[in-house]
């Protein structure tokens, strides 16, 4: 509500003007100026083009240390076609390894075209961890 | 649309800074001699792994391709490095 219908309000509760006056006074305002449709249409969302990761740290005794990565998202996707031209003894190979290491993932379930569903929706990914001594960002742009 | 430009930047512990504007299409052309070797060592290692030369000259294609934009920046302390790529 605007100041003038604030007013209009204020003289009603003073007993200035009667609750009619006071509805077409209100009236007469919102004629005036009318509220924002809703039914508007809403603006187009552009895309994102790129990935941004950006780390701020104070706890090196060297001084503060940050880094400003900038990745752009068809690079992510071009990564991911590329990846899947690894052979699949290769990615056996890998498996072993990784489950050695104490990460059981199986990395012959991943399928480039999950891949590239993930990142067509990292467009609205943002993450922010924020410690006493550090702070890590990341956006979409 | 291929890269054109990198960029490289650090700065020392002395504070002294440094850019290198690398321009990527004169660079290519000059070491082309050896990207023919490089090529061909590729092409060897897909035989070798079974690969699609192809599929995988299109991959390397594609990441180069999407590579502009890219841009990698470490601070720590007094020291600086910068990559970027237009």
């Amino acid at each position: 509500m605007n100041d003038q219908g604030r007013q209009i309000l204020q003289m009603l509760s003073e007993g200035k003007i009667t609750a009619s006056e006071a509805e077409r006074l209100l009236d007469a305002l919102g004629r005036q100026h009318p509220d924002p449709t809703p039914s508007a249409p809403p603006r187009t969302k552009t895309r994102p083009k790129y990935l941004r990761v950006v780390v701020n740290s104070t706890d090196d005794p060297g001084g503060p240390t940050s880094v400003n990565i900038r990745v752009p998202l068809q690079l992510l996707r071009a990564g991911v076609r590329l990846a899947s031209l690894i052979p699949p003894q290769a990615l056996t190979k890998v498996n072993a390894g990784l489950e050695q290491s104490g990460v059981p993932i199986d990395l012959t379930q991943l399928k480039p075209q999950d891949l590239e569903a993930l990142i067509d929706h990292l467009d609205d990914v943002t993450v922010d961890i924020n410690d006493p001594t550090s702070k890590v960002q990341i956006t979409c742009e | 649309m291929i890269p054109q430009l990198v960029t490289v930047g650090y700065r020392r512990s002395n504070g002294r800074r440094r850019r290198l504007f690398l321009p990527v299409l004169p660079l290519v052309l000059l070491v082309s001699p050896l990207l023919l070797f490089a090529v061909l060592a590729g092409l060897v290692a897909c035989l070798i792994f079974r690969v699609s030369p192809t599929a995988a000259l299109l991959g390397i294609g594609r990441v180069l391709w999407a590579l502009p934009g890219a841009s990698f920046e470490l601070e720590e302390g007094t020291t600086a490095f910068l990559v970027s790529v237009r």
